[in-house]
């Protein structure tokens, strides 16, 4: 298990950054598991705040995992999300996109759980524009 | 749109989570977490082989009532907690209440408490924020 420090210093980690574009395909497929009809005109679903700023920031869900050192199956979770909307996502529009990790803390429960959460915030631009703005906190049980 | 404080926002159900969405998600997401598709890998954890729902999926049931209720281009904010584990075969319900209506700007913003339950207990709870659009 990583040390308390360690896990502070993840904080100010930045990812590399990048550019996503929301394929149409990609869209209607995200939204179909959702279980709704597909969404009108060139709007993507919402839920595209969850794996476009991941992987248009340069990172993976098994990146972040390995950041947050995940023992396994079962060890991490997640915590909440904050997700802004300033403009309408859509469809094959290149977004700019960067962010890092912006908070981690230990807690121990009174039985003795330890618990590491750890929060990323990444934004998305189309130019100068801010589109979007997500920060999730997820969850790494440590056992006790 | 007349929307009023206390209003209840029709409520949107997923019938049967379904492991198959799960999967597909996994492939556009690039998780490689078991527990969304490897019935046997949650053997472990007492899950009786089922696999856990993403939790965006569980945060898109939410969207879906919201824009269902005020438009597809119409939420602004969500924020949200998750709470225990949704399994593939759970019946959930979106549901929502406005707690406030205020203008931003020439828009008017409705405030809403979100969740999402299973059999009575809160499973994702938080607030979300979406402009009205006056012509519906």
């Amino acid at each position: 298990m990583m040390g308390e420090d360690e896990l502070r210093s993840l904080v100010g980690h930045q990812f590399p950054g990048g550019r996503y574009r929301i394929a149409h395909w990609e869209n209607w497929l995200l939204t179909d598991c959702t279980g709704r009809a597909p969404m009108p005109e060139d709007l993507v679903h919402p839920v595209v705040l969850f794996h476009a700023p991941i992987l248009g920031a340069g990172t993976s869900i098994a990146e972040l995992f390995r950041l947050g050192e995940a023992a396994g199956a079962g060890s991490v979770g997640l915590e909440s999300y904050d997700w802004e909307y300033f403009q309408p996502l859509r469809e094959d529009v290149d977004y700019d996109v960067g962010g890092g990790i912006v908070d981690a803390e230990r807690t121990t429960s009174p039985t003795g759980a330890i618990v590491d959460r750890v929060a990323f915030a990444i934004e998305l631009h189309d130019g100068d524009t801010l589109v979007a703005r997500v920060t999730n906190r997820w969850k790494f049980r440590r056992g006790s | 749109m007349n929307v009023h404080v206390h209003d209840m926002i029709p409520s949107w159900t997923m019938a049967v989570v379904d492991a198959a969405r799960m999967k597909t998600m996994a492939a556009i997401l690039r998780d490689p977490y078991p527990v969304h598709w490897d019935r046997l890998a949650n053997q472990a954890f007492g899950l009786g082989g089922r696999v856990i729902n993403q939790g965006p999926l569980n945060l898109s049931y939410v969207a879906n009532m919201l824009m269902d209720w005020s438009g597809p281009a119409s939420i602004r904010r969500l924020t949200v907690s998750f709470g225990p584990p949704v399994l593939d075969g759970d019946h959930v319900i979106a549901g929502g209440r406005v707690t406030a209506v205020v203008d931003n700007d020439g828009e008017s913003l409705a405030e809403c408490d979100v969740w999402l339950e299973r059999n009575g207990e809160h499973v994702v709870d938080g607030t979300a924020v979406v402009v009205l659009d006056r012509s519906r």
